[in-house]
């Protein structure tokens, strides 16, 4: 008699493709049989599990009506309101960055302008300014 | 014995007939539950689920020209049930950020269907763990081999049908399907 059965061989018998040696095995030995037989059963057990569940699920996407429906339109709702806020500060901050560098250009460039409107302004060149002071208070 | 829906209901509605006779909606009826319950349990994803058997028909009602009945309707449409569901799960890769939409397992229906026979609590208790387990084993083995595992196990499929469906060689089919059982069974090892 040849010893108990290999995994392989369990499978041979579990996929219904077993050799001659090895169904006669299973049936000449208790503990291989056992084996076979308990893990036939459960993968009978699974397919059945299987297949309620799969009819449950099947019930409750019919149950369900589709405006209260699903958790995932509630996600997916909930993404976009995200995708537009991150849209809605991308565009702001696009605006608002370059202004505040415009601004500080923009007051530099009014800084220059005032410095050249005085220096045009003066009717006289800077370094003759005190002899300008002395012929007005004359 | 359960026999399965093809078995039951192919002589009163042959499908290859019945798609050149123009009868598409009789076939859904027929083969919806199947496909639905082999995306169901290839991506514990009702939504995605949904998705997927919605496309199955689609393609099948645009594809019913080719199909020549080389092959039972029934595997035709898993081999596109298959297709569309490896796409899906490489899709999902990317989504890292998505979630299962699933709240029950087959774990919570295992219990109903063994109660329904005269068990004792212990046994029934331990084909609950059984189911489980190769549940749990079912989940973690790679793509190729649980889609295998499923139709052989849950579809009821042969091997030459299993590898029509899934585009391999009946030897590769095999293969996963030996490899699985001993995932499953090594899982198994502590309650069997």
């Amino acid at each position: 008699m040849m010893a108990h059965l290999s995994s392989e061989q369990i499978a041979e018998c579990i996929t219904g493709q077993p050799s001659r040696t090895v169904s006669e095995h299973v049936q000449d030995c208790p503990a291989c049989g056992a084996k076979v037989a308990s893990f036939r059963e459960a993968l009978g057990e699974f397919r059945g599990a299987v297949r309620a569940w799969s009819e449950d699920q099947a019930c409750a996407v019919r149950a369900i009506p589709p405006s209260v429906a699903e958790p995932r339109s509630w996600a997916a709702s909930h993404q976009f309101a995200w995708a537009l806020l991150m849209a809605a500060v991308c565009i702001i901050a696009s605006f608002v960055i370059p202004r505040r560098g415009g601004d500080a250009a923009a007051s530099s460039d009014a800084v220059l302008l005032n410095q050249v409107d005085s220096q045009v302004s003066r009717t006289v060149p800077a370094s003759m300014e005190p002899l300008m002071k002395l012929v007005v208070q004359k | 014995m359960q026999l399965s829906a093809t078995s039951e209901l192919e002589p009163a509605i042959r499908p290859d007939v019945a798609v050149l006779a123009g009868e598409f909606e009789a076939l859904v009826r027929l083969y919806r539950p199947q496909v639905f319950r082999f995306a169901l349990a290839s991506l514990c994803d009702l939504d995605a689920a949904e998705t997927v058997t919605q496309d199955c028909f689609l393609r099948a009602y645009q594809a019913r020209e080719r199909f020549r009945g080389d092959c039972s309707m029934h595997t035709w449409l898993m081999q596109i049930a298959v297709n569309l569901i490896r796409d899906h799960i490489r899709s999902r890769r990317f989504q890292f950020w998505r979630r299962a939409s699933l709240t029950a397992k087959p774990v919570d229906a295992a219990g109903q269907t063994i109660a329904d026979r005269a068990r004792s609590p212990e046994a029934q208790a331990l084909l609950n763990e059984q189911v489980a387990a190769i549940w749990t084993a079912a989940e973690g083995l790679p793509e190729k081999q649980r889609t295998v595992f499923l139709l052989r196990f849950v579809e009821d499929m042969d091997l030459l049908e299993i590898a029509v469906a899934t585009g391999m060689k009946e030897g590769t089919v095999k293969t996963h399907l030996f490899r699985a059982l001993r995932a499953v069974r090594k899982r198994l090892g502590e309650t069997i």
